[in-house]
């Protein structure tokens, strides 16, 4: 096989497993939301309703019918993107978690992108000289970073910037169609949801350098003169990456459920506050809906986590990782 | 000559204390020359290598020494004395070639990498048809398509072809080879040293191959040192120390070696190998005298007190050993 055919096969066996692991993620998100105490029907719609809206709401969302009917239901719809109509809204489920989506991956996506431009060269530095007072400092750095809870930093920030030196807008997303609007309402939730994600990454950046540079062929480069600079930023850096994008695809789950928080604090309108409300209000469609999202996000985030490594690592692609 | 080495020591700093790895090695490689350095494991050959080219761990502490090469000398003693030659004046082959090819990265690059410090300013273009013509020249089939592709893709043989074609971009004065061929296939051995010795007559650069085989030594080298327990016991040319070993170590070594053809016993637990008894000295705690007295099979009372020199041996000036029995009284 040549390298490129090599490669698609890799990709097509990870998109097989990818489909596989979100029915099995679905079937178990099915079951652990009926084994939820009490039926939804009186926790919607209180103490006093009548028997007959009772009978009426129980046969609109379809559950007097059987489990497996209800899986089944529940499947085949979801499958073709039909998660129901919200019973509080009467809008499609579907609209409401679309509507809602592109502001949390913007500010996910802007969060890990800061976390990287950021974390990456501070644990560059630090690995270039272990043991020094740099190094030491960065790591007091990178530490209280991961140690402060996202909640506090995301108050702390908005007390500062927002309230107290009026440079940032309060809360909110921004006016859709203002891109210079929505970009200043982003400046302050991806910066306390990367603050921590710096430190993480700059400690594995640091970690997975010290630990390449110790191999045999950074002597080779040494012993041929390639400068220090050269062999850390460049030639250690890219095989030290590998595990530290692996890492950071198992921790995007982390982010998602970060990003509820600040969300929340900044009123922002996203994914993790939909959930937030959907909870409070009892709304289990909606929050199903909302959870089937963030599983597929998650499983199709690693997906790309796996053929960055890939490109980073010929062995990977190779099946010799 | 083209590269020499004065009283080179060596300490490494350890928990239990200080171990001397060398103490007063020189050595003397004619330009053209291949010199091998043997000795067991643990006498201090690769600290040689390393030492001269500065690459050494960060406990150890070069307490003397001096390099020249071509004419400049060089004081070991300061950290990175030799970084200007790295490359450029010095160039190394090493042990394990699955090890010193970076996985993430085409042959391609890596050679290139060597050509940005070599030929600094030429374009990318010249740099990689000079990489492919190095490949060409150490016979690595196919150059054009290694070129693009990663380590894992090459053998062993293969790879140690791409280091070497490294050392030849880089077209040092001395060339250190540490044990090139140990982890390799006996079948590639003998290609493995062909081109070592093709790198050599092409660029006409010294030669200082590091190995524990008296084998090698004998059939590729020109001259030959001998480490033990990182002191140098004797040295001289190959000829002259295979005729006639002034050390009783260097007799003891080619002794060792157990020729392909002798004739074995029905019962193979009943053949005899020569073996050297005991072990080498405690690198923390050296003996006084000679440091071989313990295994010597040859030693008297004087050798457990008088540090030999460096004698001559049969009063040939190129040939010398330290033992005792040489000094003339």
């Amino acid at each position: 096989m040549t390298r490129s055919q090599r490669t698609a096969a890799f990709i097509a066996s990870r998109l097989a497993s990818v489909m596989l692991t979100i029915a099995g993620a679905t079937l178990l998100l099915f079951l652990m939301v009926r084994l939820v105490p009490g039926d939804f029907t009186s926790v919607m719609l209180g103490p006093r309703a009548t028997p007959v809206l009772r009978a009426q709401i129980t046969h609109d969302m379809g559950l007097d019918r059987s489990m497996v009917e209800q899986l089944w239901l529940f499947a085949s719809r979801a499958a073709t993107g039909n998660f129901g109509e919200d019973v509080v809204s009467h809008r499609p489920i579907l609209d409401i978690v679309l509507d809602v989506v592109p502001n949390t991956l913007a500010l996910a996506f802007s969060a890990l992108a800061l976390a990287m431009v950021v974390g990456i060269p501070i644990g560059v530095i630090a690995a270039l000289k272990p043991g020094s007072w740099l190094d030491s400092g960065l790591a007091l750095l990178s530490i209280s970073f991961i140690t402060t809870p996202t909640l506090v930093v995301s108050v702390i920030l908005f007390l500062i910037f927002a309230i107290g030196l009026h440079w940032l807008p309060v809360a909110g997303a921004g006016n859709p169609g203002d891109i210079a609007d929505r970009l200043q309402h982003l400046v302050l939730p991806s910066v306390a949801l990367a603050l921590g994600w710096v430190g993480y990454i700059s400690r594995l950046v640091r970690a997975a350098l010290l630990d390449t540079l110790a191999e045999l062929h950074v002597r080779t480069l040494r012993a041929y003169g390639v400068s220090e600079y050269r062999i850390v930023g460049l030639y250690a850096l890219k095989l030290a990456l590998v595990p530290v994008v692996s890492i950071l695809g198992i921790g995007l789950g982390d982010l998602i459920g970060s990003s509820v928080v600040v969300e929340i604090i900044f009123a922002r309108p996203g994914i993790g506050s939909l959930i937030f409300n959907s909870i409070a209000q009892r709304n289990y469609p909606v929050v199903q809906a909302c959870i089937v999202f963030i599983v597929a996000f998650y499983i199709v985030a690693n997906l790309v986590v796996d053929m960055i490594n890939a490109g980073l690592d010929p062995r990977i692609a190779a099946g010799r990782g | 000559m083209a590269i020499s080495l004065r009283n080179l020591s060596v300490n490494y700093s350890l928990q239990q204390g200080t171990a001397h790895a060398l103490r007063g090695v020189s050595l003397d490689i004619e330009k053209g020359q291949m010199h091998g350095l043997v000795g067991e494991s643990g006498s201090g050959k690769s600290t040689v290598a390393f030492a001269l080219m500065g690459l050494l761990a960060n406990n150890a502490n070069v307490t003397s020494g001096t390099a020249t090469i071509e004419g400049k000398s060089f004081d070991l003693t300061k950290r990175n004395a030799t970084a200007d030659l790295r490359g450029r004046g010095m160039a190394m082959i090493f042990q394990d070639p699955m090890l010193s090819l970076n996985p993430v990265f085409t042959i391609g690059t890596q050679l290139c990498e060597v050509l940005r410090r070599r030929t600094p300013g030429s374009d990318r273009k010249t740099q990689g048809a000079m990489a492919e013509d190095a490949l060409a020249k150490v016979r690595l089939s196919n150059p054009g398509r290694r070129m693009n592709q990663y380590p894992h893709e090459l053998s062993g043989g293969m790879r140690q072809r791409v280091v070497i074609a490294m050392a030849l971009l880089s077209e040092p004065a001395l060339l250190i080879a540490d044990e090139p061929t140990t982890a390799l296939d006996v079948t590639v051995e003998a290609q493995i040293m062909r081109e070592i010795i093709g790198l050599r007559d092409r660029i006409g650069c010294a030669v200082l191959l590091i190995t524990h085989s008296l084998g090698l030594v004998t059939e590729y080298c020109d001259a030959i040192s001998v480490l033990y327990a990182g002191e140098k016991l004797e040295s001289g040319t190959v000829r002259q120390v295979q005729r006639q070993p002034g050390h009783p170590y260097t007799r003891m070594l080619f002794d060792c070696e157990v020729p392909i053809d002798r004739e074995r016993h029905a019962d193979a637990s009943q053949n005899r190998f020569t073996v050297i008894a005991g072990d080498l000295p405690d690198p923390r705690r050296r003996p006084p005298g000679c440091i071989f007295n313990a295994r010597c099979d040859v030693s008297f009372e004087d050798c457990a007190v008088v540090s030999p020199g460096d004698y001559p041996v049969r009063n040939d000036d190129s040939h010398s050993a330290r033992c005792l029995r040489l000094a003339t009284p």
